[in-house]
């Protein structure tokens, strides 16, 4: 019958156009990726899409990641180990009384072509202290009291009072060209790649920049790649559209990559450290001894077994190896259930107590926060923990103090100073290390500065300021043909000049 | 239409301003409070919320949908340069999933005692009822990891420079929504074909000698399409906000990623701007399916002149 014709004329149809759209994938070519020559950009993927170009603006990781060393410069450059070196600046001379800092800038012009000049580092370093700012560091580059070009080359600068980390701080400061005029969706700095392309949701794409004054790029460009889904990132680079990702944010997918054998697992130090924060300024938190007693109960080894397959270290204080002032204080408050509750009975709580623990619901905090109730039952502490969104962290935690305990990473290199600030969110108020920490500051040699980080780093961990549940490792997965890339994770630095392939 | 607009427009600048400050979605650990209150009013997130609305009431009456508070470019040149990836996306998998639904439901229908006819019935209920994401990731697991045909995700940077590239990208998403989307709508299909094939003139005309084909094409087709058009529609518009999902499982940089990202940054002008644009795209699609059915339809057509001569005479 000619009737049964039509709908079988119609499956037929169907399936051709599904077969079409499926050849058409697999004619060309799905992974661009890996197999491009040393003329194709390099790959990165990233889950940190900086949310904007200008950090002014309020910034993320992402932009540090991708922008700084790279696209823009400082006067200084944090290295990959920690250290501080000269980059626009050929270095600088202090004043007798530490003062007074003269910075001698060296040759090198931004990608508009203009001069680096004094009045450029003038512009950049008062753009950042601006009140609408939300630039980092801006509350430790505060020192500054005053900024003049004293010719087109040098720049002085004169501090409120001594600060032995300015020049370090300074590591984190573009120079913009003063002349720019639109830095949301375009650059003008000094590095060794220009921004070729900015698509806000999916990429960032550099090239090198001809006329770069220092040791020119490896590679032919660099291509971000923005995912918002960790799993699509770890699929990009399994099949070949990116070649390396710049951190794994769990340890879950190592097993595939390993697997593969395509791949090198490249294991550095960061300086992220996993927190469970009290409000110490709120009962029970504000006793010691409550604090202590929760720090032993933990069993912040097997946690760290847990969540990253060993990997990562375990610290007992804000300070992290890499850093000025650091000791090994893992044992400080020992993982100790007798001890514990022996501490916790001290204190009037024998029978326990509750809490409310306000959890951000991103990366690990809910897992850590499930472990954490878990260790506490065995004391009698009754967790209740309130997932959150990131923001809302932000609102009610940081900005209101509204909390009596918290989950939180901090990422920021030598951070220890967040415990000298008794409005910080957690509210820790130490006279000592606030003495300590401003001594430090003004300290005349690295050693003296770094003794007086140490004492206070020991005292906050003798007070159980906070829980410092373990530092993570930094993560990063690269194809086997990838070489150069950065091994350590300083704050989100990313410096991709020397990643080549093949 | 314009007041539904208007409402929608109110409820959302109301709505998201509930959801708290947005500048707490922009600042460090390091910002003291005094950065924070500098930081609102460079927003403008500071001044009374009817200043605020006032404001931008006043700017989508010039076209100006306003510049994210997070990546601080222009709205409407993001949305643009995003539908680049969407439109694409939705009217293919649109297409891909009628051209799906149509034989596998009227199959379904008309063979309905037959063993496929049950098994092409049960299939679109198996594919309607798996959620979307949950497709692309079997689709990625089977197509990109282990038999690497097809990328995991992603879109050309260069967008459609090179159209072969961006057809390919769009290959796994398209699927994704045209499966679950297809069997969504092969499920209205056959039954709507089940109506139609109960019904007395279809038995009339095949009484009256004529061949089964020609009484399905001269009176079922005309009289089933009506219902089905505006089905279409509502499909049409389910499938934009199914590529929202699907965007953000392939990471494809569309809509439906900025809108995400928007709420995820308490960006509110990136996320009004793209509600807004759905809203009015998806009372446009209402609009034109009321359209098509009345010009098809001389029942809706004579009911509307007919309200008109009550009208004139009145």
């Amino acid at each position: 019958m000619s009737s049964t014709r039509r709908p079988r004329l119609l499956v037929g149809l169907a399936a051709l156009a599904i077969s079409a759209i499926a050849l058409t994938g697999c004619t060309s070519n799905a992974g661009s990726g890996t197999s491009g020559s040393d003329k194709d950009p390099i790959n990165v993927g990233s889950i940190y899409e900086p949310t904007s170009l200008d950090p002014i603006k309020g910034g993320s990781s992402g932009i540090t990641e991708a922008f700084t060393g790279n696209v823009y410069e400082g006067l200084f450059r944090i290295t990959d180990d920690a250290k501080v070196e000269p980059l626009l600046a050929t270095g600088y001379k202090v004043s007798e009384d530490g003062l007074t800092y003269t910075f001698p800038l060296r040759e090198a012009t931004f990608h508009s072509g203009d001069p680096v000049t004094a009045e450029d580092v003038v512009f950049s370093l008062n753009r950042i202290l601006s009140p609408e700012s939300l630039g980092a560091r801006k509350k430790q580059l505060s020192v500054i009291s005053n900024v003049v070009a004293t010719d087109p080359k040098t720049v002085t600068v004169t501090l409120s009072k001594k600060s032995s980390s300015f020049v370090y701080n300074l590591g984190y400061v573009w120079i913009i060209n003063h002349k720019a005029k639109d830095l949301t969706s375009t650059e003008d700095g000094s590095g060794p790649y220009t921004l070729a392309d900015y698509r806000k949701g999916s990429s960032i794409s550099l090239s090198p920049y001809t006329k770069y004054w220092g040791d020119k790029p490896k590679n032919a460009g660099i291509e971000f790649h923005y995912y918002t889904d960790p799993t699509a990132l770890n699929n990009a680079l399994l099949t070949g559209q990116v070649d390396v990702i710049t951190g794994l944010t769990s340890p879950d997918a190592l097993p595939q990559f390993e697997k593969s054998g395509k791949f090198n697992i490249i294991e550095g130090t960061s300086t992220t450290k996993e927190l469970l924060a009290f409000n110490d300024r709120v009962a029970p938190f504000d006793n010691v001894q409550v604090r202590k007693a929760i720090y032993s109960a933990i069993d912040r080894k097997k946690l760290l077994e847990s969540i990253w397959d060993g990997r990562g270290q375990l610290i007992g204080a804000m300070v992290p190896p890499s850093e000025p002032g650091y000791l090994d204080l893992k044992d400080n408050n020992p993982y100790d259930v007798d001890l514990a509750k022996k501490l916790l009975a001290e204190s009037g709580h024998a029978d326990g107590f509750s809490f409310t623990l306000d959890t951000p619901d991103s990366g690990v905090h809910p897992t850590v926060a499930e472990f954490i109730k878990g260790e506490l039952a065995k004391i009698n502490i009754d967790v209740k923990i309130n997932l959150i969104t990131d923001d809302k962290w932000a609102e009610k935690v940081y900005g209101a103090h509204d909390f009596q305990a918290t989950m939180q990473d901090h990422v920021n290199d030598r951070d220890i100073y967040f415990y000298q600030n008794p409005d910080f969110y957690w509210g820790y108020n130490n006279a000592d290390v606030q003495k300590w920490l401003d001594e430090a500051e003004a300290a005349a040699t690295p050693q003296e500065q770094s003794d007086l980080i140490a004492k206070a780093n020991k005292q906050i961990s003798d007070d159980a300021a906070s829980v410092w549940l373990y530092l993570n490792p930094q993560l990063r997965v690269a194809a086997k043909d990838i070489k150069g890339v950065p091994v350590n994770g300083m704050n989100s630095l990313f410096y991709v000049s020397k990643i080549t392939r093949g | 239409m314009l007041l539904s607009l208007a409402l929608a427009v109110t409820v959302l600048f109301v709505v998201l301003r509930l959801l708290g400050n947005p500048v707490y979605a922009l600042i460090n650990l390091e910002a003291t409070p005094e950065d924070i209150r500098a930081a609102s009013a460079a927003l403008g997130v500071d001044r009374p919320i009817f200043v605020q609305f006032a404001d931008y009431i006043g700017g989508l009456f010039r076209g100006d949908l306003g510049t994210s508070f997070s990546s601080h470019l222009s709205v409407s040149d993001e949305i643009l340069r995003r539908l680049n990836v969407t439109v694409p996306l939705t009217l293919i998998s649109f297409a891909l999933s009628v051209i799906i639904a149509i034989p596998v439901g009227f199959i379904a229908a008309w063979k309905s005692r037959t063993w496929y006819g049950t098994a092409f019935s049960a299939i679109s209920q198996l594919g309607g009822a798996i959620p979307v994401f949950w497709v692309g990731i079997l689709l990625v697991t089977l197509f990109a990891l282990n038999l690497g045909v097809l990328p995991a995700g992603g879109f050309p940077r260069q967008d459609w420079a090179d159209p072969l590239d961006a057809l390919t990208s769009l290959t796994l998403p398209v699927l994704t929504i045209a499966i679950v989307s297809g069997s969504e709508l092969a499920r209205y299909v056959r039954s709507a074909t089940l109506d139609i094939l109960d019904r007395d003139y279809l038995r009339t005309a095949r009484a009256l000698g004529q061949p089964f084909s020609t009484a399905l094409w001269r009176h079922a087709l005309r009289n089933g399409i009506v219902p089905v058009i505006s089905i279409l529609a509502i499909q049409l518009a389910t499938t934009f906000v199914g590529a929202v999902v699907v965007e953000n499982v392939f990471a494809l940089p569309g809509l439906g990623d900025m809108l995400i990202a928007g709420i995820r940054q308490q960006d509110f002008p990136n996320v009004q701007g793209v509600l807004l644009f759905s809203t009015v795209l998806v009372l446009v699609i209402g609009f034109l399916g009321d359209v098509l059915q009345r010009l098809l339809d001389p029942r809706l057509r004579s009911s509307l002149s007919g309200n008109r001569r009550v009208k004139a005479s009145a």
